[in-house]
């Protein structure tokens, strides 16, 4: 035998990560779309190809960088890629999506898809290893101390988004944009739970498969928890086909639901999800239980809170049953070696919805501010036409009804109308109109997008990096 | 078991019970809640240095050597969040605390070797 063994790491170079990640977005289903909205159609989701050359994924984000554009896209590429794991179909019309079907579920799609997860997940997930530092010696006992501690805090007390949507000039816009956040977790709930049911591991495994029991209403599918929230959705007016709003999903609320996806899908993380587990199951208790009032109090009868509802009784159950028959009995199978990734775990998805909360909260006070930003667009330009103010500056000229798919730039910018009407949008039912000689300042990591709509549009974004000191 | 959540660094960095301040310690051999109390004669580890040693911090008031290993397995368990450490002292729920602040040396202001995550790549 000649033969001799060379086993060698999978890497891609920079340049190789690149291409591969642009000729994975380049595929149709992921091109710019002509509409707002995707038309139940599970498969289309708008990657924005063209802008993906200028970004470095191959880098781990910062804290301070992980609401820019590039972890939008990176997310936005990584829910793309894990589900290709789940079975996805419209509610109607499947022969006419029949080709898009195939084309996500192809093994070009797939296969590219894999190469660069790794990397993507890096990006955006690798700001944790520094976030988060478990140390000294546990016992199973100091980890049930740890854990318990936080059925015992308070959670009457609403967070940053909820009183944001409370305090909000349109308490229901803001409410709405709120429930569209949760959709791309909510409608497919627990599939990345149920990445870890499979396999063979012993009696947790089967206590693992409860819970998802509970989560897909033991079969009958008018109790599964994805259909109460499609019954939230309904009942404030909002549609239930998955990724309808894709457009309008922030970086962190994408991020929330990838966590599960990167947990679940590489089995390294096994124990980690078990501490993340347990912090959303404990969490979710005091959350829906204010969240069902929020929606009371914006909607009024009109709104269905049983998906909350549901969630206040069963996740009291959920925490008691990750402690008890999910954690203590690990511990005890695999020692306590595992109790430092059970904890990473458990702070690491706790760093991630704090970051989602006030990040949700930003997103109002953005789309509460479109009239005073469209007011701010006067003082600066004026400075700009005075030449007082120097930025570098994109010229643009569009056809009507050119969709700027929805993005964000890394700063502040100015938007400048030459000629033309566009509709500037700062998020779903929130936007501004825009004539000749009108703008808006756009802030840095917030999400918009925008359409002409006059024959042509003629405009100019001046890349100020901070509107405030402008207006000094 | 006493839990107790309080600041890396800046104000409200120590926790002090039973007569022992511990204080947050990020040190080139690892992180740590150490006790800051030499077990000499009570110097201020807070303010103790690498010196001539690799992995031993030197009291600064009479040189007493403490291995940060030994610190380290003697520890409480913690996790540290951003700023933010939760602990673990194995003594009872009830048992008086006090936070305060205490500055640190920068042989304990360091960050330590980190094991790999996502950050260590496919």
């Amino acid at each position: 035998m000649s033969f001799k063994p060379d086993y060698q790491p999978f890497v891609l170079d920079g340049d190789q990560l690149r291409q591969t990640v642009i000729n994975y977005a380049s595929n149709p289903l992921y091109l710019d779309n002509e509409e707002w909205q995707n038309d139940d159609n599970p498969y289309r989701r708008q990657l924005r190809p063209q802008v993906l050359q200028y970004l470095d994924f191959s880098r781990v984000l910062q804290p301070d960088e992980i609401l820019t554009y590039s972890a939008l896209a990176a997310n936005r590429l990584l829910t793309t890629i894990y589900e290709a794991d789940l079975v996805l179909l419209p509610k109607t019309q499947f022969a006419e999506r029949r080709a898009d079907f195939t084309g996500f579920y192809s093994t070009t799609n797939r296969v590219q898809g894999e190469m660069i997860r790794p990397y993507l997940e890096r990006h955006v997930f690798g700001f944790l290893d520094d976030e988060v530092e478990v140390t000294g010696p546990w016992t199973k006992d100091d980890l049930q101390a740890f854990l318990r501690r936080l059925q015992e805090e308070p959670d009457d007390q609403p967070s940053k988004s909820e009183l944001a949507i409370a305090r909000s000039s349109d308490p229901k816009r803001a409410l709405r944009n709120w429930l569209i956040q949760f959709a791309p977790d909510f409608l497919a709930e627990a599939s990345p739970m149920i990445r870890n049911v499979m396999g063979y591991y012993g009696p947790v495994q089967s206590a693992w498969f409860k819970v998802i029991i509970d989560e897909y209403g033991y079969g009958v599918h008018r109790t599964k928890h994805s259909t109460l929230f499609e019954r939230t959705l309904a009942s404030v007016g909002l549609h239930s086909d998955l990724h309808r709003y894709w457009q309008y999903y922030l970086a962190s609320s994408l991020m929330l639901s990838n966590y599960f996806h990167y947990l679940g899908k590489n089995h390294e993380n096994f124990f980690r999800y078990l501490g993340a587990l347990y912090y959303t199951e404990t969490e979710l208790v005091g959350f829906c239980r204010r969240a069902a009032s929020l929606m009371s109090s914006v909607f009024g009868e009109e709104a269905d809170t049983l998906y909350f509802t549901e969630h206040v009784h069963i996740d009291g159950h959920h925490s008691r049953m990750v402690l008890e028959e999910l954690i203590s009995p690990i511990v005890d199978q695999c020692g306590a070696s595992v109790i430092p990734e059970i904890v990473r775990g458990y702070e690491e998805f706790r760093v991630l919805s704090q970051i989602a909360d006030e990040d949700f909260a930003a997103q109002v006070q953005w789309m509460d501010s479109g009239p005073e930003n469209k007011n701010l667009h006067d003082p600066i330009w004026a400075k700009v036409e005075a030449g007082e103010i120097t930025a570098p500056v994109a010229h643009l000229v569009e056809p009507r009804g050119e969709l700027s798919n929805t993005h964000q730039h890394d700063a502040d910018e100015l938007c400048h109308i030459r000629s033309g009407t566009m509709k500037f949008v700062s998020g779903y039912d929130a936007h501004q109109i825009l004539e000749a000689g009108q703008g808006t300042v756009i802030w840095g990591n917030r999400l918009h997008g925008a359409i002409i709509e006059s024959p042509e549009c003629v405009y100019e974004i001046h890349s100020v990096k901070d509107y405030r000191a402008c207006l000094s | 078991m006493l839990v107790l959540t309080f600041a890396v660094a800046g104000a409200g960095n120590c926790v002090e019970l039973e007569g022992m301040p511990y204080v947050f310690a990020r040190t080139r051999v690892a992180s740590l809640v150490m006790p800051v109390k030499c077990a000499h004669r009570g110097g201020p580890l807070h303010l103790a240095e690498f010196i001539g040693s690799d992995t031993r911090l030197t009291c600064p008031w009479h040189g007493r050597r403490v291995s940060v290993t030994r610190l380290l397995a003697q520890s409480p368990p913690a996790v540290r969040r951003g700023n933010t450490v939760t602990a673990v002292f194995r003594v009872p729920a009830g048992t008086r605390h006090t936070i305060r602040h205490l500055p640190l040396s920068a042989a304990l202001s360091a960050a330590g070797p980190r094991p790999g995550g996502a950050g260590s790549g496919p």
